[in-house]
């Protein structure tokens, strides 16, 4: 077991490695909105999904600040 | 015993409440506020005008009153119109009488008997199971056991929550957030429990041993009591019916299962094999079992599983202690010499085996009885055994005590002679499919069977378990059975979740294997959720070729729906109950026997056979069960009914004369269909007019006309016993009970269709189908869901011809179609065959517009190295992201909002590469690599990402639900229909120009042909129509309620009146010529709904694709781009035309052609132009076969049978050229 726990780091220096190679380490954290008391949350890769306000455990994705255009029909 | 009001009232399922007034209370003092019992209803009501009652069931004193008035059931008859009166118009009890019905509706009715059964489960069943096996002991420390003494069901609660505290603990978990984190949602079993530790005796309470899924709206439930507007804090659907489960995120519901009645004689005959049997199947809480008499050859036999042979009656009843011939004659012929003189050759048969006494007949059986013990068990003798089967597995439900086998020989003697009763007289045959022979199991029965089962295999393992740790000699620490307790809690709450989300109900105690009990809830449409919960499915096989159970039984009035059925395979099967129906939970036997004696009854037992089948006495059975006689079986009939009717016995319990069994039945069993009814006495219905001004007023409810014995539920058979009027004004002496309303034979479904009593009745069983296809509104949380596909309709309408069965199942609030105005002509010969021409104008202001959503899902998964999957962010190219990551943000997610195009990725998960490897040795030196496994759109058709939901699931893994959305206009080939079976395809988009009009300048929405009315006649539609524009023109709604509703006559004046036609045609102008149209147009507003089949998701055609891997043929379906198929027949009509080349081509060269090198030598397939049976490449030769046809080959290679190929020229004559 105590070999699998020296795994862990090791793998989590790969991933650093892989996230330059990816060109998103400086990307802004993405807002997440709480399902029950639409406080905005942002939150990092590893972190458990739960709302830091409320402890709501269901989160929605922000709508984009990108334009977006319909076809109206 | 002393008087009740509402004596088996489970206290949750029926909760007194203070009635509300309707949305026109403002105008009037109507407001009363509600005394709790029914007597005190009738003292002068004080107006509650400071206080304001308009929230029902819950205290509402600390909060302030909301604007917002409750809806419910009851709203309907508080509208200011209704029958064209308003609420100050003279009550016609006549007329008026159907109010009874909302009132119903409130505290029973169409979920409730699902609610109440999981409730009766879950308060009283619950703590039954466990007192029969309440202490565990060991067989190692005989001081030690372990006593529940009590046991319940707590809040409901998340399972990362604390498990062992009562209700005290509120957690703030909806049902909404189980659906959304695929969670289920459940409560804690918490038992009361006492064990030895040590030298003392520990008392624990409120230990949790499992988490117990909730039925939605149950008494457990967070939803129970709950107003609307606190409903929709919980962001739930207030006219969401309940019923059903939330069990890892799916709904589930428990169908109501239909089978033959437990413990109850049923006489059969098969006339093929001149058999007269009657079999019973008992059924206890310890055993099931299935025994016959069966009459073979003049003689009567008793077969059952446990006996190797038939086993004559006589020495049954012997060994039962019946000492006499006489005496067994007495008893099973009675003083009828014609049934003696049946019966008599029996005892040649005890007298040819020897057979006289108790003893020998014990003796012989016992040398018949199968043993299937299990060793060990010391060895009995013959004697012993016989006891011990006849004891308690024949005939198992009627328990012998203290060794006295009279009851059981009274009832296999009744049994023998309800066998001679059907040989001398067929009729007395009974019918398998006479509904009052069936019970309805609920969902509350089939969980207290697998909690039964799941309990005692708990219990079984606890004492396993201890028995292991109590055999160790020394242990560290003092033994504590609670954590041995903890330990097993897992098995209870996995079996149950397990057999609602697979519907398998495996039960080995009971030999019970049944699959396909639940179902996933259909939310196609409101009112398929509200179908799901009142469908019945037979336990009968599918392909017997029988019609019986498919028919329709006269039975089956009033209580389940004529209409809706199924068509094809389950035809007639599957049933949906009717509007007002109950299904009743169990009631003690007990205090019902009490009162059968007080009322006079002789018991059975006391009695000699010679009296018990005397002329003019008759039985009394109770669940099937002879228990007394009486010789007044009117008075005693009637003496019950009055104490029923007086609340002194529960209201289900039933009671009806068999005159040809000379019997008086009574059943308190679970699982009868009953309804109420208006009592009659004296040719005069008990429901006055005051009664009626009263329920208006909201100063009495159902129950309470149920306490004064103005109305009663009447099961099946008493039902049968009954003579119901259907109108007040056909009332007789002779009448004894009068129909509510004539609509509520009609179930939820059908009641939808406005005069369907005016239609011909498959195209209502159609309808029945196609309602639940409807796209509409579905719920009011229905932009809170994420399913996995759902259809919405943009502008949903509410009927302009409704029925009172749409308001009162609230389909006017959630409504699917909208009121097209129909003109029924030709037009253009785009609307052949059913087909319907659309108003281009109509489609672009949004007719027939619906939304679809569909959900994608994922988890990131954690692997037992410790790695898990991730998201990652887009890649980059020339610093933009590549073309299919263009969606995605930096969390490797698309953005909200986005428009989706196919080959476009919407999560961007990476799993690891080594997931399967331990982190152990050698590999764990490898670097470690990802392998992308992004989820791609892959519709043809784009859609825009509406929700993106993260969450975590119960196992804390990272769940993904990412929901998109399409918004469709209709279009050519889009499926539409009016509430009377008739679907239509679009034929054509006319343009708004080239539409008639009227002289008001009204265009049509849709052009229907004429052509469809004829063979089809659906006069309801034609009615809809009138009065469907009368009530457009009068501005109000028009009524088509079943053998009622809105007479054509007043809506023709309505018409007349505002200068239309009487009959609802007109003048039209054609749109292309700008001429009048030469004949008059049958025209006005129908309801039209949007069905789910659309062509976008059904269009499909494909020139090159994907090719199967193992036939090398082109895949089959749209989802995988597959081929067109050129089947069987259309191959047929290509031979038979003779066009070989086309054959050739479509079968082989467009589709599996492949080159074969076949040496013509040995006939075997080889290759690269070598044979390597031959060892040479002299005759090998190369030929195209279709993949397949080589594949077959070598699969017969690979069985041992050589299929050898021979060559022959085609043309001879051109050898050797």
């Amino acid at each position: 077991m105590s070999r699998e726990a020296y795994q862990v780091p090791s793998m989590g220096g790969q991933n650093a490695f892989e996230g330059t190679s990816g060109m998103a380490v400086d990307s802004p954290a993405v807002v997440y909105i709480c399902g029950h008391c639409a406080s905005r949350v942002s939150l990092r890769r590893s972190e458990h999904i739960r709302c830091k306000e409320c402890g709501h455990r269901v989160l929605y994705k922000e709508r984009t600040k990108r334009m977006v255009q319909f076809e109206a029909r | 015993m002393p008087p009740r009001k509402r004596p088996q009232a489970p206290p949750a399922a029926k909760p007194r409440r203070p009635s509300e007034a309707g949305p026109n209370a403002a105008t009037e003092p109507l407001k009363r506020k509600r005394s709790s019992i029914a007597k005190e209803a009738t003292l002068p009501a004080e107006p509650t005008s400071e206080q304001a009652q308009t929230q029902p069931q819950t205290d509402q004193t600390e909060e302030p009153a909301s604007k917002y008035r409750h809806k419910d059931p009851f709203d309907a008859l508080l509208e200011p119109f209704y029958y064209n009166k308003s609420l100050t118009d003279p009550i016609d009890t006549a007329k008026d009488k159907w109010n009874l019905l909302p009132a119903f509706l409130k505290v029973k009715g169409l979920v409730k008997q699902h609610i109440d059964s999981y409730n009766y489960f879950v308060e009283v069943q619950l703590k039954k199971i466990v007192e029969s096996s309440s202490t565990i002991r060991s067989d190692v420390d005989h001081q030690f056991y372990i006593k529940f003494t009590d046991i319940y069901v707590g809040s409901p609660r998340r399972a990362d929550e604390t498990q062992d505290a009562g209700i005290e603990f509120q957690s703030d978990v909806t049902p909404q957030e189980c659906r959304l984190r695929d969670t289920t949602y459940a409560a804690p079993i918490l038992v009361d429990f006492e064990y030895v530790r040590g030298r003392q005796r520990v008392i624990r309470r409120g230990v949790s041993i499992g988490r117990m899924p909730i039925m939605l709206r149950s008494s457990k439930c967070v939803l129970a009591n709950k107003t609307p507007a606190q409903m929709t804090v919980l962001n739930e659907c207030p006219l969401d019916p309940g019923g059903y489960f939330v069990v890892n995120g799916t709904e589930k519901v428990i169908l109501v299962q239909e089978q033959l009645s437990k413990n109850r004689i049923i006489v059969e005959t098969d006339p093929k094999k001149e058999i007269v049997q009657a079999s019973v199947t008992s059924s206890s809480n310890e055993r099931k079992s299935k025994s016959y008499i069966v009459l073979k050859k003049d003689r009567l036999y008793v077969k059952h599983n446990v006996l190797s042979d038939d086993i004559p009656i006589v020495v049954l009843l012997k060994a039962m202690g019946i000492h006499t011939d006489k005496e067994i004659l007495q008893l099973v012929a009675g003083s009828d010499s014609l049934y003696q003189d049946d019966f008599a050759i029996n005892f040649e048969e005890a007298i040819n085996v020897g057979i006289y006494t108790q003893q020998q007949a014990l003796d012989w059986i016992g040398s018949r009885i199968k043993i299937n013990r299990k060793t060990g068990a010391y060895r009995r003798t013959h004697v012993q055994e016989a006891v011990e089967a006849i004891a308690s597995v024949i005939i198992s439900h009627i328990e012998v005590k203290d060794m006295n086998f009279r009851p059981k020989a009274i009832y296999v003697a009744h049994m023998a002679r309800r066998v001679l009763m059907a040989k001398n007289d067929p009729a007395l045959v009974d019918d398998r499919d006479y509904l009052g022979n069936k019970r309805l199991e609920l969902a509350g029965q089939l969980l207290a069977l697998l909690f039964e089962d799941l309990f005692k295999k708990f219990c079984f393992d606890i004492k396993m378990n201890i028995d292991k740790v109590l055999n160790k000699r020394n242990r560290a620490e003092q033994f504590d059975a609670w954590s041995v307790m903890s330990m097993h809690g897992n098995h209870i709450t996995q079996g149950m979740n397990r057999a609602i989300s697979t519907g398998n109900w495996s039960l080995k105690r009971f030999r019970m294997e049944r699959a396909g009990v639940t179902h996933v809830l259909s939310r196609l449409s409101y009112i398929a959720a509200l179908g799901m919960m009142t469908r019945i499915s037979s336990q009968f096989e599918k392909t017997r070729k029988v019609s019986g159970p498919r028919a329709l039984q006269p039975s089956q009035f009033g209580m389940l729906c004529p209409a809706d059925t199924p068509e094809g395979e389950a035809c007639g099967l599957v049933k949906n109950l009717a509007l007002m129906t109950h299904i009743t939970t169990n009631d003690e036997e007990g205090p019902v026997r009490n009162l059968i004696f007080m009322l006079g009854a002789e018991d059975i037992s006391t009695v000699s056979g010679m009296q018990l089948y005397a002329p003019g006495s008759y039985t009394i059975s109770i669940n099937g069960t002879p228990t007394a006689l009486t010789r007044r079986p009117k008075y005693f009939l009637n003496a019950f009914r009055r104490l029923r009717r007086m609340g002194r016995i529960s209201e289900f319990v039933s009671i009806y004369i068999n005159h040809h069994q000379r019997a008086v039945h009574l059943a308190t069993d679970d699982g009868r269909i009953c309804r109420p009814l208006i009592i009659v006495e004296n040719g005069k219905s008990r429901v006055r007019r005051h009664h009626l001004q009263k329920l208006r007023d909201g100063r009495m409810q159902f129950d309470d006309f149920l306490a004064q014995g103005l109305v009663e539920y009447l099961d099946v058979n008493e039902e049968n016993d009954s003579y119901i009027s259907i109108y007040e004004k056909d009332i007789n002496e002779a009448h004894t009970h009068l129909e509510i309303e004539p609509f509520t034979v009609l179930g939820a479904v059908a009641g939808l269709i406005p005069y369907p009593h005016h239609n011909q009745s498959p195209r209502n069983t159609y309808q029945c189908a196609m309602g639940k296809q409807a796209i509409g509104a579905i719920a009011s949380n229905q932009f809170q869901r994420i399913d996995s596909i759902l259809y919405l309709m943009v502008y949903p309408q509410k009927p302009m011809v409704k029925s009172r069965t749409i308001e009162l199942v609230k389909y006017d609030q959630l409504p699917a179609g909208q009121n097209a105005t129909v003109a029924v002509m030709s037009y253009s010969g785009y609307d052949i065959e059913d087909a319907l021409v659309l108003n281009k104008g109509s489609v672009d202001r949004g007719f027939g517009r619906c939304q679809v959503y569909r959900k994608y899902v994922t988890n990131l998964k954690s692997y037992p190295n410790g790695l898990k999957d991730r998201l990652n962010p887009p890649e980059y190219e020339n610093d933009a992201p590549i073309r299919k990551h263009a969606l995605l943000e930096s969390d490797g997610l698309a953005a909200v909002g986005e428009e989706v195009k196919a080959g476009e990725v919407y999560i961007n998960k990476v799993t690891p590469d080594s997931a399967h490897t331990t982190g152990l040795g050698s590999d764990s030196s490898k670097p470690l690599t990802w392998n992308a496994a992004p989820m791609t759109y892959k519709l043809p058709d784009p859609a825009y990402i509406d929700k993106v939901m993260v969450s975590a699931t119960e196992g804390e893994t990272q769940l993904l639900k990412i929901l998109t959305r399409q918004t469709r206009r209709p279009e050519v080939g889009d499926k539409f229909s009016s509430r009377h079976g008739q679907k239509g395809v679009v034929g054509i988009i006319a343009d708004q120009t080239d539409m008639p009009f009227t002289d008001s300048g009204i265009n049509p929405d849709i052009i229907m042909n004429p052509h469809g009315f004829p063979s089809r006649m659906t006069v309801g539609k034609m009615l809809e129509l009138v009065a469907g524009k009368a009530g457009v023109l009068s501005g109000q709604h028009g009524y088509g309620t079943c053998f009622g509703g809105s007479p054509v006559q007043e809506m023709s004046q309505i018409l007349i009146d505002h200068g239309f036609s009487y009959g609802g045609k007109d003048m039209l102008t054609s749109g292309i010529t700008g001429e009048p149209l030469p004949f008059y147009v049958f025209t006005g507003p129908i309801y039209y709904q949007k069905l789910k089949h659309m062509v976008q998701d059904k269009m499909h055609s494909r020139a090159r694709g994907p090719k199967a891997t193992l036939t090398r043929q082109p895949t089959e379906g749209r989802s995988r781009d597959g081929g067109l198929r050129l089947g069987e027949m259309e191959r047929d009509c290509l031979i038979a035309y003779g066009t070989s080349q086309l054959l050739l081509e479509r079968l082989m060269i467009s589709s599996d052609i492949h080159e074969v090198d076949i040496c013509e030598k040995c006939g075997f397939m080889g290759y690269l132009n070598w044979c390597p049976g031959c060892k040479s490449s002299r005759s090998v030769v190369k030929m195209s076969i279709p993949y397949a046809a080589k594949l077959l080959i070598q699969e017969l290679m690979s069985m041992n049978v050589a299929a050898r190929l021979k060559l022959d020229d085609e043309f001879p004559e051109m050898k050797g050229r």
